[in-house]
């Protein structure tokens, strides 16, 4: 028997660099943009269709969501009821989103059926016909959706803090009143769909056992046959509008926690500091061993959760904290949050937790880029900024550099207390925290 | 074709190893025979609370995460009312960490005072914020004990009360996880970039160790068949009217599970399924609409959901609720949609097959309830179920005394 030391942990190795399964370059005939992931052990595909096609570019609200839903709401060829029908019956899966920049069309298919599959698609890109019924339907369904969502305190703390850091009108935002449902025209869903799913505004991402003849599918549906052609699209510019109030409490009386947001705007990933601020990030409340869980949940048991998070859109960004706490302790967990990033300020990170979440976020990476399906994801995220998902590899390395006194130095630029917005949204008895 | 090893530890500890080289990571699932089931009455949501202690240290190693993050590994839990699942995920080279770790947490717990403090007001804030705080949240705290009078299914895995845990004793925390917890109660997957030969190793190193303990008999008290409808009214502030209908099925190990899995897939998988198409695209009486199983080891429950549609009424959407579900139960269904609902089983068979980590929980899941091996032949019983063996099914289950039906009313 080998002698065990139950207090001693055992040797382990660190992740220098990761692996990552490149993405292959095609063009189809009509000059769309092809990445290929090739890989993974099922016979399984994941084809996605992305389009400029997100709330960046409609004129008014829901419309970019709309026209995205409705491309599942008939065709010329195919009546709605037809259309998922086939697509039950081979088992696949056709899933829509609308983001801010991007919107998309994403199929998911046993390789076996994929001619069947990506004709329907095909269809209904390039000849969705927008029936009324199915408009009138899928519309009051978003509506109730949007009225229970409503109900949330952590909804209605996300939309006033957005409305705080990039202002109420801004796209990043998506803020919009309840009666937007009533007034929205099917002539304007329409019209948007017809001069945004074209083929200058589309690029296509295939992740799973791609061979040739898959290609080959893809260029006969989306390059060879007709598609409408290029309009010159002229988009509105969109301005980000700081608010000069840092602090909002937003009153629902029946809840019985109060929701608190603490953030600001921030670079995107595409700025030199950006690793440094990502650690500082994890540090202070990107994993389940950061500062803010360990104080507020694990310490002090004032919540279930505590989270910090970085978005990075195309044109801006934002930093926040995110956390449900019981009514009583608002006060007290909001005292403790500006604590940990005022102990980020003035203390240096000690080389043991730092190393400590290098190590994480490293076997993070590996963890999430393990498949192709999750490496699409990825890359999808990473285009728009003009990189691909060697860009993790560069972060590993860069990741190395980063030191203590940087990490203290971003603290100290960014994160005075001043530069933070907070918004509190729960029982009218929390209104004294802020 | 999910491949796989399997043996047992001289203390009872069984083990199944699953190879997957096509990712850099391995995961350790560990599933302890242990639910809210197996609670007592008085302390509803101590299986749960308990799951949240086993990361308060144990008794060689002060602190489970940071350990593990150091070496880039990620973990989480979930109870259910069957079942306490541990899971992580390292890098491959780091195997060894995870089971210094899990087999110290099974060997003992630290049993601290602060922790079980701590952790008490952590579930208390998780019960606000799932059940109290969301809107239709509190909807399976009614459900469940409207369906359920004899059956611990009567609570969920949070407990019925917040006042039930916030009572809970450190001594009650001992006897709990000497009571359950054991290696001879639980089983292991190791599954991802691994070898079989380097888990034995590892497995008779850490595990091999801790004793066998005694685990009491499980003696559940059985559900007396429903023999009338049964129905609950509550009025909450949400916006919209929402349904709730519950009908008794039979337990996750029988043979007419994979028929009643089928039922609710010809009525609501997917958007060509039968509600779907029929109750809100046609006739827009919802705005959303579900039925599905809840999957339970022991007898379980079929249920059918929705939210209705501004302005029409709970007679008008219960109506025809039941018009769907007498004519799956008197009408056969056609051989071309009982063959669509078994493609996409078997679809999403595939694609489940994609994460080495959703292979573990699978293997692990079907080892509790008879054999692994069954995760390899459950297409064959899918494919099996007839045309008849949906008409009877749904005969059984569609009767107005097997229902208990909740009434969501929005306060107006």
């Amino acid at each position: 028997m080998e002698k065990l030391y139950r207090n001693t942990a055992p040797e382990f190795k660190t992740v220098d660099s990761i692996e990552i399964l490149g993405d292959k370059r095609y063009t189809l005939s009509n000059d769309i943009p092809v990445h290929v992931i090739n890989g993974g052990s099922q016979d399984v595909l994941k084809i996605e269709f992305i389009f400029d096609a997100g709330i960046w570019y409609q004129n008014s609200p829901l419309v970019a969501s709309m026209a995205n839903s409705m491309l599942n709401e008939g065709t010329s060829k195919y009546n709605a009821a037809e259309i998922a029908e086939k697509f039950d019956f081979y088992g696949a899966y056709i899933g829509f989103s609308a983001a801010k920049h991007d919107a998309s069309v994403c199929l998911y298919t046993l390789n076996k059926y994929l001619s069947q599959t990506l004709e329907i698609t095909e269809n209904l890109i390039k000849d969705s016909i927008f029936p009324q019924k199915e408009f009138e339907t899928i519309l009051l369904n978003k509506k109730q959706r949007f009225q229970i969502e409503h109900q949330k305190t952590n909804v209605l703390a996300k939309d006033e803090f957005s409305s705080l850091i990039y202002g109420k009108q801004h796209p990043y935002s998506n803020i919009f009143d309840e009666s937007e449902f009533d007034k929205l025209d099917i002539n304007t869903v329409k019209e948007f769909y017809k001069t945004h799913y074209i083929p200058d505004n589309c690029k296509i991402i295939i992740a799973g056992k791609v061979d040739q003849s898959v290609i080959n599918k893809l260029e006969e549906l989306f390059g060879k046959k007709a598609w409408s052609k290029k309009d010159n699209l002229i988009h509105a510019k969109h301005e980000i509008q700081l608010s000069k109030e840092n602090k909002s409490f937003v009153c629902k009386d029946d809840a019985v926690q109060a929701c608190i947001r603490i953030g600001r705007p921030i670079f995107n990933k595409t700025h030199k500091d950006y690793t440094t601020l990502h650690l500082f990030n994890l540090i202070l409340g990107g994993y389940f061993g950061s500062r803010l869980m360990q104080n507020i949940r694990e310490d002090k048991g004032y919540t279930y959760g505590i989270n910090s998070i970085i978005i990075s859109h195309l044109k801006g960004g934002h930093f926040v904290i995110v956390t449900e706490v019981g009514s009583d302790v608002c006060k007290a967990a909001i005292d403790e949050i500006y604590k940990e990033i005022k102990r980020l300020r003035e203390e240096l990170v000690s080389d043991e937790e730092l190393n400590l979440v290098k190590n994480y976020i490293s076997g993070e990476m590996l963890r999430n880029l393990d498949s192709p399906f999750a490496l699409s994801e990825s890359l999808k995220g990473n285009l728009p900024f003009g990189l691909d998902n060697s860009y993790y590899q560069d972060f590993i390395r860069e990741l190395k550099t980063v030191d203590a006194a940087k990490i203290k130095t971003i603290a100290n630029n960014y994160f005075q207390e001043e530069d933070l917005k907070l918004v509190v949204c729960g029982p009218e008895d929390c209104r004294n925290s802020i | 074709m999910i491949e796989f090893d399997k043996f047992t530890l001289e203390n009872g500890l069984r083990v199944i190893v699953h190879r997957d080289e096509t990712t850099p990571m391995a995961a350790v699932n560990l599933l302890y025979n242990i639910g809210s089931k197996d609670e007592d009455p008085e302390r509803t949501g101590f299986a749960h609370l308990f799951e949240h202690l086993m990361f308060g240290g144990s008794v060689n190693i002060p602190n489970y995460d940071e350990p593990l993050q150091l070496v880039g590994g990620d973990n989480n839990a979930w109870t259910s009312n069957d079942v306490t699942n541990y899971y992580l995920t390292v890098p491959k080279d780091n195997l060894e960490t995870a089971f210094w770790l899990e087999s110290d947490r099974m060997l003992s717990l630290a049993f601290s005072e602060k922790s079980l403090e701590v952790q008490r007001n952590v579930v208390i804030e998780e019960f606000k914020q799932r059940y109290f705080n969301q809107p239709y949240g509190d909807v399976w705290l009614h459900l469940r004990p409207l369906a359920y009078k004899k059956h611990p299914y009567q609570w969920s895995t949070i407990g019925k009360s917040i006042e039930q845990i916030e009572t809970v004793q450190l001594d009650e925390v001992k006897a709990f996880f000497f009571k359950h917890y054991a290696p001879n109660n639980a089983i292991l997957v190791v599954s991802g970039n691994v070898e079989t030969e380097n888990v034995k190793h590892l497995a008779e190193k850490w595990f091999g160790p801790i004793e066998r303990r005694e685990i009491a008999e499980r003696n559940l008290p059985e559900e007396p068949e429903q023999t009338e409808l049964r129905t609950l009214h509550l009025e909450r502030n949400v916006p919209f009217d929402a349904i709730y209908m519950a009908f008794h099925m039979g337990k996750r190990t029988d043979d007419e599970f994979y028929s009643t899995d089928l039922v609710s897939d010809v009525l609501s998988n997917g958007q060509s399924s039968r509600i779907f198409q029929k109750l809100i695209k046609e006739r827009n009486l919802f705005s959303s609409i579900d039925a599905y199983l809840t999957g339970d080891f022991e007898p379980g429950l079929f249920l059918v959901t929705g939210k209705l549609s501004e302005g029409v009424s709970f007679e008008e959407a219960e109506a025809a609720i039941w018009e769907e579900l007498n004519k799956i139960a008197t009408e056969k269904v056609t051989d071309y949609e009982l063959q669509k609902v078994k493609n996409k089983i078997e679809s999403s068979l595939v694609f489940s097959e994609i994460s080495y980590l959703n292979k573990a929980m699978n293997l692990a899941t079907h080892e509790l309830l008879g054999d692994a091996n069954d995760i390899n032949t459950e297409v064959e019983k899918y494919r099996k179920v007839s045309i008849d063996d949906i008409l009877n099914t749904s005969a059984k289950l569609f009767r107005k005394e097997n229902c208990s039906t909740l009434y969501y009313h929005a306060k107006k």
